[in-house]
């Protein structure tokens, strides 16, 4: 396995980098190895996880002074991941059996954070991930989850912290039975770059998946959604979905969504779809005569449309957590 | 190029029915391989102005310093050896305007694939191409009489050199990509067409190409102007014979859109399983100027192919219409890309593919607003049906939104002949085969209503002909 150093920086005509490249997120010279502080984990115990192929998540095994490991079962776990200082960086292991819920809260006001998370699950595990990193930090996540036979994996993440994110997650339909449903709800202001990328394979046939991203874009914000789904060959059976939607609240802002598809398998449903459009005014209209301000208004279509990218996500504990992650974040906008 | 033996080119190619062949009897044929001095030759025997010779080397160049494409299929890209092919090949010595002056043997293949007879129908004007240059040539006398002009691009050089100079690669420049430049380094043929303001050409106009000699490369380029108001309606069909060696077509397309004016440039590409189609087409539309492609791609062995609009002027209109056939060991690999680059413009993107025995097809698209871009709206809607458990169907769209009043929607989805259809049809008769068939023809049918008719009865025969044996 070729290490970091020695890797050959990605092409752009590769979806994953088009638009947030390797040496934009980078911390510094892409062929440096810089010295990284460990993020402080709230609970985990000391492990180790292997490097990895893949540029992203090479450099972050490379840097990363810290891996905890998380094993749960049948239980609700909150984990808090704080990062300070100018560059930190660590990985997280988690281990899921029975039925479990996880909020993983990524925190501090780090220059630039590196965070690697490697997940297996047997069973049914809900995990509630909220970026809410300060405004003026860089984020790079790397998530790659394992879901296992007849086992679910409710995976909804909120992004309204930091300011350039790169996110690249992966999960793998394992087994038969195994069921996923991804939702993204990320919520660009000022100068926020949000950049997510997943893959999602369904190695063998009789696995599900669901993905829904939503992103509303004000400021000069940019969001970028890239999906490639996968069913194997051999796949049949497999029955998966992908929608992007994005909702530009301002003049400068964008919005790009790529939603690959590649199906080798024929007896499949794979569907997948992506739209853009403004606010509707006469939902403007409708809650202004209603006494809200129009930014109050535009405030809570935004809180709808963002809540609505994880109808698939049935955990109550998690939605709790998600819905007052992005009102306590709203409201603190609208406070300014 | 690699070479297969005869028995498993014919096996790739199938019932391909125009891969016959004819003696090749070229009065000038260039030794096999690319360099400056074979650009240099092409543009000295065609007698052109030092200008064109300068971009075709200033091409050649940029051709050779570009790495090839990392993207889409590089396994095949990568096994296409420019040496091996022939860049020029001349069969007859000038474009005749009257059929029967047309070399016997060439006139022989072009009336076993129907030209003059469609011509006589049905038909504003031809252009047939027989490997790198135009054979012949004819135009109706009314449309001439009210100033339209359509030439093979090499005469459209020769009689309006300002014209070209003005247009030829504004659309597309030599160093947009690795297949342009090559196309700009040694383009031989193609169309050259202006139609004046206000004219309408009511009759389709056509353009046939046919490669006949083995590891030939063929690279037309077409160029047309319609200016304010005006309209037509240019239809290109491709065949080629069956080798056991490869050959190389790669075009270069441009299209100009007026104010007001309307272009639909359609396509039946039914190259056979041994020919790289490898083309560049794009077109500019100006204010309330429309541009459609209608692009069908049933043979070749890699087809890259994404025609384009810029859509320049508020209110133009960009309207593609692509279905893709993939095969056994063909990868159709096409697509469309919209760029909203003024105000209230639209479009829309209907792509259908079909892939079988072990074919790929890949819908690859851009849908890009700019942002200064206000009321765009589009619809891009890729179908993919599957016909086997071994064959591959992809979709790599892309939507770039820089402007918040944009109205954008992409659906996508791949799937395969629905049991309960089938069931429907052999219930009232049908064998399995001919249900299928009537299936897929119904999956394409969007296409085929917007072809000229003899088009799209020959595209549901051939469509018929390459779903014999799709069952069992």
């Amino acid at each position: 396995m070729m290490n970091y150093p020695q890797m050959p920086l990605p092409s752009r005509s590769d979806s994953l980098w088009r638009y947030t490249s390797w040496k934009k997120i980078h911390p510094g010279k892409v062929d440096e190895i810089p010295k990284s502080d460990p993020i402080n984990f709230s609970m985990g115990e000391k492990s180790q996880i292997d490097d990895s192929d893949e540029i992203a998540r090479a450099f972050i095994h490379s840097i990363s002074p810290v891996c905890k490991k998380l094993s749960i079962a049948d239980e609700t776990v909150e984990i808090r991941l704080e990062s300070n200082g100018d560059l930190s960086s660590g990985e997280l292991l988690v281990e899921s059996k029975g039925n479990s819920t996880l909020t993983i809260r990524i925190m501090g006001d780090c220059k630039w954070t590196g965070l690697r998370i490697l997940g297996e699950v047997t069973g049914k595990l809900s995990v509630a991930l909220i970026n809410e990193i300060s405004p003026n930090s860089n984020l790079l996540l790397c998530e790659d989850w394992i879901v296992n036979r007849d086992s679910i994996l409710e995976l909804a993440t909120l992004s309204i912290g930091g300011n350039l994110n790169k996110s690249d997650m992966r999960i793998e339909l394992k087994s038969k039975g195994s069921d996923l449903r991804c939702g993204i709800a990320s919520n660009g202001n000022a100068k926020r770059n949000d950049d997510h990328h997943i893959e999602i394979q369904h190695s063998v046939g009789y696995t599900t998946s669901s993905l829904v991203m939503h992103a509303s874009c004000d400021g000069s914000s940019r969001s970028i959604g890239t999906g490639m789904l996968k069913i194997c060959d051999g796949a049949d059976g497999s029955d998966a979905g992908q929608v992007f939607r994005n909702l530009l609240l301002s003049e400068k802002a964008r919005a790009e969504a790529i939603p690959g598809l590649e199906v080798l398998a024929d007896d499949v449903k794979a569907a997948h779809g992506a739209a853009s459009a403004p606010v509707d005014k006469e939902q403007i209209f409708y809650l202004t005569s209603r006494g809200l301000s129009p930014q109050e208004s535009s405030s809570l279509i935004v809180e709808g449309f963002l809540m609505d990218a994880f109808r698939h996500v049935k955990n109550a504990h998690v939605l709790t957590d998600l819905r007052n992650g992005l009102l306590n974040h709203l409201d603190r906008l609208i406070a300014g | 190029m690699r070479v297969m033996s005869d028995e498993s080119a014919r096996e790739a190619v199938g019932d391909y029915r125009y891969g016959f062949h004819d003696p090749e009897n070229a009065t000038i044929r260039f030794d096999k391989g690319l360099s400056e001095q074979v650009v240099r030759d092409i543009s000295e025997l065609k007698n052109e102005p030092e200008w064109m010779t300068d971009i075709r080397v200033k091409a050649y160049r940029r051709f050779m310093e570009m790495p090839m494409p990392t993207w889409g299929n590089s396994e095949m890209l990568n096994q296409i050896d420019f040496e091996a092919v022939t860049y020029f090949l001349r069969s007859s010595d000038r474009t005749e305007r009257d059929w029967e002056e047309v070399p016997e043997d060439i006139k022989n293949t072009f009336d076993r694939l129907g030209i003059p007879e469609a011509e006589q129908k049905w038909l504003g004007g031809v252009t047939a191409q027989y490997e790198s240059e135009a054979v012949y040539h004819s135009i109706r006398e009314d449309l001439e009489e009210q100033g339209v002009i359509f030439l093979d691009m090499d005469s459209g050089l020769k009689e309006y050199p300002e014209i070209v100079k003005e247009y030829f690669g504004t659309v597309i420049p030599a160093s947009d990509n690795k297949f342009s430049a090559l196309n700009t380094a040694v383009w031989s043929g193609g169309s050259f067409i202006y139609v004046p303001k206000g004219v309408h050409v009511e009759m389709p106009v056509q353009a046939y190409f046919r490669i006949n000699a083995k590891n030939m490369g063929q690279f037309e380029r077409t160029l047309i102007i319609a200016d304010e108001g005006s309209s037509l309606q240019y239809v290109e069909g491709c065949t080629a014979p069956t080798y056991s060696t490869e050959s190389l077509h790669s075009a270069v397309v441009e299209l100009i859109a007026m104010k007001g004016a309307k272009i639909r440039y359609s396509t039946v590409q039914n190259w056979s399983a041994n020919v790289y189609n490898l083309v560049t087409k794009r077109g500019v539309a100006y204010d309330d100027a429309t541009i459609e492609w209608v692009d069908g791609n049933i043979g070749s062995k890699l087809t890259m192919k994404y025609p384009a609009v810029l859509l320049k002027g508020e209110g133009a209109h960009a309207e593609v219409i692509s279905v893709a056939y993939a095969g056994k060991g063909q990868h159709q690999d096409a697509g469309a890309k919209v760029h909203h680059l003024a105000p209230n413009t639209t479009s829309n993107i209907l792509s259908k593919s079909i892939s079988k025995n072990g074919g790929r097809s890949t819908y690859r698209g851009i849908l890009q607003v700019t942002p200064k871009s206000h009321g765009c709206r589009s619809k891009v809607i890729c179908d993919a049906l599957m016909l086997d458990p071994d064959s591959q169907s992809d979709t790599y769209p892309t939507m770039e939104v820089g402007n918040a009043s944009a109205d954008l929607e992409h659906e996508a989805s791949v799937s395969k002949v629905s049991n309960d259809q089938l069931f429907y049809l052999m219930s009232r008769g049908h064998t399995e085969e001919e249900a299928m068939g009537m299936i897929v023809n119904g999956f394409f049918e969007p296409f085929t209503r917007e072809l000229p008719m003899e088009y799209a009865v020959e595209l549901n025969r051939l469509l018929e002909l390459e779903m014999e044996g799709a069952i069992g």
